[in-house]
């Protein structure tokens, strides 16, 4: 999704991947509340934060951390996994892809791009 | 944003995240970026001399720490290699050993902080 020119822009950097910790729940809550101040959010997945947007998780003990991702996906934040670490954690570019709607697989050279247009940035993990 | 400090406070080896920092700090000096790298608490272990990880099969993290010269700098928090008794002849010769007073500055120079 485009951003917009004219909002601030909002980058966090999630390295933790779910359940284990609360840095998913957390970079969710700051994403709503950066999304109803009207601002762009970016959120790029690195390390074992790439195991957050995979498909089928049915946690039973936790609320599953994909309804929230689902929703920041919805409102518009654009989130993307790096493919270093995707691939090695066996989530792969090919025709099963691995992750739910919304979710790219994409470069670390992101960092540095959304850096560069980002008011605030965040690091989580 | 076009200044960033990456942080790396695990050790390298028993995690990725230093490796995987000394990638995050490649990028943006590759995007031309002011980009910088501080190594605090375990994370001074990857500015050790004469790494050798060829017995445990991963990349070593020493040889990436040359990659980032001469655009960006490799600070050392002073009070993580003293707690660790590591002396400065014991580390490369490419970083740079900074004090709080230091770090405080460098930290505020810096339009984003990144710990990885």
């Amino acid at each position: 999704m485009e951003s917009s020119p004219q909002k601030k822009t909002l980058t966090i950097i999630l390295t933790e991947g779910p359940y284990r910790s609360q840095y998913a729940d957390m970079a969710y809550e700051i994403a709503k509340s950066a999304l109803n101040n009207e601002y762009n959010v970016n959120i790029f997945l690195y390390m074992d934060a790439t195991h957050i947007p995979r498909k089928g998780q049915n946690p039973h003990s936790f609320p599953n951390v994909l309804e929230k991702i689902k929703k920041m996906v919805n409102r518009g934040a654009d989130i993307r996994a790096c493919v270093r670490c995707a691939t090695a954690r066996g989530y792969a570019c090919d025709e099963k892809f691995p992750y739910i709607k919304g979710i790219t697989i994409t470069s670390v050279y992101d960092i540095p791009d959304w850096i560069k247009e980002s008011d605030k940035v965040l690091s989580l993990g | 944003m076009n200044s960033v400090l990456v942080i790396i406070d695990k050790a390298p080896y028993g995690w990725e995240d230093a490796f995987s920092g000394f990638f995050v700090e490649i990028a943006c000096l590759n995007r031309q970026m002011d980009a910088d790298i501080l190594l605090i608490e375990d994370g001074v272990y990857a500015a050790v001399d004469g790494q050798d990880s060829d017995n445990i099969k991963f990349p070593g993290v020493g040889e990436l720490t040359y990659l980032i010269f001469p655009e960006g700098n490799l600070y050392v928090y002073e009070d993580s290699i003293k707690k660790r008794g590591i002396n400065k002849e014991d580390l490369m010769e490419t970083i740079e050993i900074v004090n709080s007073k230091e770090l405080y500055e460098i930290t505020r120079a810096k339009e984003a902080v990144i710990k990885i």
